[in-house]
């Protein structure tokens, strides 16, 4: 028996849980994924629609092509899951995960319209939150966002 | 540091973007600013990704065109912008902030921008990101059949303003 896995959006609306494992862990740069997740590439997992399950509130969907539809939270916005029509799949979001770190992109999808920035990403100077945030504005940002579990 | 030349002729003003399914579309009428990647919790949970691409730009140098965003208070000190119709995060804004800081992945010409400088929130970067590059890659092609991308009438609003859609 593989441990539930849960997930949902930042302001919490939206719940799910995913009862069996992961299938095909992934990145996409197409430029259908970049607009959807306004960012550069989208980061994916999938699961057997029967093992995936909403949990507490339901999202919106959006068919961004005539065979995909795409979850979200209509509250905050945040990109829940995609999903072909004919599929047996389901995949999520992995910043949607609540332990995003939880599972590893294993592919490039899209790789046609991947940005020239991708590439150099990870050798960007780094800095932690603590040291762009003063210390007044860290105890003013009490955050609203949903805890990481359920 | 890196620095990373992506500036297009097309940089700054005269850009436009907006979400996927084209209910908010904005045109930029002032200059960028730093561009960055955030890998903060709060990023991540908003954007459901690795976190966030951002660029800033001055309040006053962003105008909406087609659509209001909606807004998400994801603290007591910052205002989330996305599409009510289709979820697309399009910027994050702090409370007395001059600028808003608008998703790269919004823009029409997502390699329109300045140079990024820096990653933040690296205490929450995902385990697997500085890993990425090395993975196996498939074009959108060699995984979907002809007839698929005939299916695949896309919906998604197109890389430029619209008089009217869909």
């Amino acid at each position: 028996m593989t441990k539930p896995t849960t997930g949902g959006c930042q302001c919490g609306a939206v719940r799910y849980q995913i009862d069996g494992p992961f299938n095909n862990p992934h990145i996409c740069h197409c430029r259908m994924c970049q607009k959807a997740f306004g960012n550069y590439f989208a980061a994916l997992v999938g699961s057997l629609r029967d093992s995936f399950h909403w949990t507490k509130g339901a999202p919106g969907f959006f068919r961004s092509s005539s065979i995909v539809q795409r979850g979200f939270c209509r509250d905050c916005g945040t990109p829940l899951s995609f999903a072909y029509d004919h599929s047996k799949h389901i995949a999520v979001s992995i910043g949607s995960l609540d332990d995003p770190s939880a599972v590893t992109p294993e592919r490039h999808y899209g790789i046609e319209a991947r940005r020239p920035a991708f590439t150099l990403l990870h050798s960007l100077a780094g800095s932690r939150t603590e040291d762009d945030v003063p210390p007044e504005m860290m105890a003013k940002l009490k955050s609203r966002q949903h805890l990481d579990r359920d | 540091m890196v620095k990373i030349t992506l500036m297009s002729e097309a940089a700054s003003e005269g850009a436009s973007g907006g979400c996927q399914c084209g209910a908010v579309r904005y045109r930029i009428v002032g200059s960028f600013g730093h561009a960055g990647i955030c890998h903060c919790r709060m990023c991540q949970k908003a954007f459901g990704s690795w976190g966030a691409a951002l660029v800033s730009l001055p309040v006053a140098g962003l105008a909406w065109t087609r659509g209001r965003p909606a807004e998400f208070r994801s603290s007591a000190i910052v205002a989330r912008g996305f599409c009510r119709d289709c979820g697309t995060p399009l910027f994050m804004r702090q409370d007395g902030d001059a600028n808003y800081e608008i998703a790269i992945g919004s823009l029409d010409d997502p390699n329109g921008i300045p140079p990024l400088d820096r990653q933040s929130g690296v205490e929450s970067k995902c385990r697997w990101f500085d890993r990425m590059a090395a993975l196996p890659r498939e074009t959108t092609e060699s995984y979907r059949s002809p007839e698929d991308m005939r299916k695949l009438k896309s919906l998604q609003h197109p890389d430029h303003d619209t008089e009217h859609w869909p």
